[in-house]
């Protein structure tokens, strides 16, 4: 079957261009429609395209390029004329089928969707629970390392050394080693300090050291303050919490950046729902390290109370707003209620003299951070 | 054979007259381009940002194939597909070094507070790896009548040079970034092929430098007085632009640019205008979303927020989120139609090709790189041209 009137208009002011895909030569043809499509040069090796093998290739308007399966993979016919372009494109029944389809489209948003709500059910509950069982494990010299990392970077924010008054330092250690037995932690490389900052704050690092920061120390009026908040860092200890929090931050941040990849600006939106996540995560560790403070003050026969009223000194009220449910800590309002709740008369000795407390205060040297 | 015989019309002539430069024009319709990235990005959203993949491809396949140069449009060859498998690959190369980051580390902190941080300029290494073989990728994904782009050379050898030249634009306060650019562009072009012609980069330093002092000496003052620092940008990149299109070379062809200083004044200016009538709406959608949880929950703002109803907050927060969405799904649009079409437009119309008699009959070669490189630079967050 030949075609006459596809080749007339192939003769037309707008030509049809083929290129071989072997060179970058602008071969002017001209096209018959039988069996195949045959491209013809002048001069050149005419070229058989069968039907079904042609595809439709990228191009801009007004110009119908095609591409063959079987041919180079480069070659690309140019046909600017319309009417030919639509006698091709009716023979050619199989054009189309590389291009992504609706269909196409919607197995794309199908497998994300599952894909999103895979790493979503991993980030509520198979980090949490990978975190839980893998932070007991971690072996105690890898803990200890991480503790060193994380103490040298801590002196390099709060000052180069501990303080070192000799009294103040045994009269610490003294108060560390009560809770300590207390608390059953059998650490033997536990080691405690007093930091000169007036940031006041004391916390526990991987490995079991516990510092305690200057400013906390000068707002505490009586031993049972600093204790309680001592034992609430050894909690923090005794569950693993560091290794939790690592293992938990490490994973939630890498999945969440995963799964949102580069969609532009979502480094705010992997903040915000991390920050979420992690602070109901880290919210329910505080409150166990506080459950874990109480039972011992408790066993020491002193009351958890005085460190709640020493937290809310320096807190005030927190409550109002929307960081309430962004905040890592619960409620300074909240804990002191409960502690308040736990208050008894104390039934143990004081666990400092009042010599012994005095020096404590003054370890720092006489009142210069 | 004679290479002129394609030439339109007229018989071959003996010594032909130099022949005007060749245009490059861009025929894409506004209008399909913005919808094609407002569905994108509405797909983006849909499937947390998997839909990337597509999107930049559909927006490469529309950009290149609306390029026509002499009168013949380009191609964008390379597929979504490739770019998903190259990320994928990327990320399991990529999990074990972050892991080993990590615990190298923890080796250094212990020996001295913040000691790791020199370990990040690893990955700036790694991203100007990536960024070299991601080109490589869109290169030879880059079809012009039936010839493909091609690149030779290694990325870990750029990286290298990239990393020399950055350290010397670090002591020198940025001074020596026109020949840092010179420097790596050439040693990106002389490793282009275009089938069997060679690129090459004829920019140097020293002009662009010229071009461009004294904005060196004005982007402190931008930074103090922010509204100049659209201005002072947008000079700068229409310099680099067209410093940049004059010192390509392909085989015997060159092109020239004729890019205005100011090009880019009204293009910075109309994103920085929706930007910030976006961030408005954003702020007002916000107010009124809380003024209307307060409305509906019958209770005082502050019992609303208060400790004691935290679930009252959760429709707030839930409005938040949508809000959040629809505008980083519109500043997606803004930014892609602005920064990427309305630039490639404005760039290209300048454009002269020179000696375009000399690519009539090259030789395809070249064999298609792999989109691993895409891939790192995907998972590192880095870009490059």
């Amino acid at each position: 079957m030949s075609d006459i009137s596809a080749e007339a208009p192939a003769q037309s002011a707008k030509p049809t261009v083929f290129f071989d895909g072997v060179s970058s030569r602008r071969r002017q043809v001209t096209l018959t429609l039988g069996d195949a499509l045959d491209i013809l040069e002048e001069g050149g090796t005419p070229v058989r395209w069968a039907y079904a093998e042609i595809r439709r290739a990228d191009s801009p308007a007004g110009i119908l390029r095609l591409a063959s399966t079987s041919a180079p993979p480069l070659a690309r016919l140019e046909i600017r004329d319309i009417a030919i372009a639509a006698e091709i494109v009716a023979r050619c029944l199989r054009l189309d089928e590389h291009l992504t389809t609706r269909r196409g489209v919607a197995k794309i948003v199908g497998w994300s969707v599952a894909a999103a709500v895979s790493i979503v059910c991993v980030v509520l509950f198979g980090v949490p629970l990978a975190a839980d069982r893998l932070a007991p494990l971690v072996p105690k010299p890898i803990e200890r390392r991480i503790g060193d990392a994380s103490e040298v970077q801590v002196k390099t924010i709060f000052g180069r050394s501990t303080c070192s008054d000799p009294a103040g330092q045994a009269a610490f250690s003294k108060l560390v080693n009560r809770l300590r037995d207390a608390a059953g932690l059998d650490d033997d490389s536990m080691t405690a300090g007093v930091l000169p900052t007036s940031v006041p704050n004391a916390f526990a690092l991987p490995g079991g050291k516990v510092f305690l920061l200057k400013g906390l120390l000068d707002k505490a009026e009586n031993p049972d303050e600093l204790a309680g908040i001592l034992a609430h860092e050894l909690g923090h200890l005794k569950h693993h919490d560091n290794m939790r929090g690592l293992i938990y931050n490490g994973g939630t941040s890498f999945l969440i950046g995963l799964l949102f990849g580069d969609v532009t600006g979502s480094s705010a939106v992997i903040f915000a729902s991390r920050s979420v996540v992690e602070a109901s995560y880290s919210r329910e560790a505080e409150t166990n390290a506080d459950t874990f403070a109480i039972d011992i003050m408790h066993a020491l026969g002193r009351s958890p109370k005085p460190a709640a009223e020493l937290m809310f000194r320096i807190t005030g009220k927190e409550g109002g707003g929307l960081t309430s449910i962004l905040a890592s800590h619960p409620l300074t309002e909240d804990r002191l209620a409960r502690m308040t709740r736990e208050d008894r008369p104390a039934s143990g000795p004081p666990l400092l003299t009042d010599t012994e407390w005095q020096a404590l205060k003054g370890i720092c040297g006489s009142g210069k951070i | 054979m004679n290479d002129l015989q394609w030439a339109p019309i007229g018989p071959p002539q003996p010594i032909p007259p130099p022949l005007p430069p060749a245009r490059v024009d861009f025929s894409g319709d506004r209008s399909e381009f913005r919808k094609l990235v407002t569905k994108g990005a509405a797909l983006e959203l849909v499937t947390f940002g998997f839909y990337r993949f597509w999107l930049v491809t559909d927006i490469r396949r529309h950009l290149w194939s609306n390029t026509s140069i002499d009168g013949d449009a380009a191609e964008y060859t390379g597929r979504a597909k490739e770019l998903l498998v190259g990320f994928l690959f990327a990320l399991a190369i990529l999990v074990p070094i972050y892991l080993a980051y990590f615990l190298v580390g923890i080796e250094f902190e212990r020996w001295k507070g913040f000691a790791s941080t020199p370990l990040f300029i690893s990955f700036y290494a790694f991203g100007q790896f990536a960024i070299y073989r991601a080109r490589r990728y869109r290169l030879t994904r880059t079809v012009w009548r039936g010839v493909r782009f091609w690149m030779d050379g290694s990325g870990w050898a750029y990286s290298f040079r990239a990393m020399l030249w950055g350290l010397l634009v670090f002591l020198t306060l940025g001074l020596a970034l026109p020949w840092r650019e010179a420097s790596l562009e050439r040693y990106k072009m002389q490793h282009t092929h275009f089938g069997d012609l060679q690129g090459d980069f004829e920019g140097d330093g020293w002009t662009f430098f010229k071009r461009g002092w004294w904005l060196w000496l004005l982007t402190p003052i931008a930074i103090i007085i922010f509204p100049l620092a659209p201005f002072v940008y947008a000079e700068f990149k229409a310099r680099e632009w067209r410093w940049w299109l004059d010192g390509i070379r392909i085989g015997g062809v060159s092109l020239s640019s004729s890019l205005p200083h100011n090009a880019f004044y009204g293009l910075y200016w109309k994103v920085i205008g929706w930007w910030t009538l976006l961030s408005t709406l954003f702020g007002l959608y916000i107010a009124g979303a809380t003024m209307l949880v307060v409305k509906l929950s019958g209770l005082s703002p502050e019992q609303a927020f208060g400790p004691d109803h935290p679930a009252k907050s959760i429709p707030l927060l839930v409005a938040m989120v949508i809000g959040y969405f629809a505008l980083a799904l519109a500043v997606n649009i803004v930014m892609r139609v602005y920064l990427q079409r309305d630039l490639w437009v404005k760039v290209l119309e300048t454009v002269e090709v020179h000696d375009i008699a000399a690519a009539t009959d090259v030789r395809a070669s070249g064999e298609l790189a792999s989109a691993l490189g895409e891939g790192f630079a995907d998972g590192l967050d880095v870009a490059g041209f």
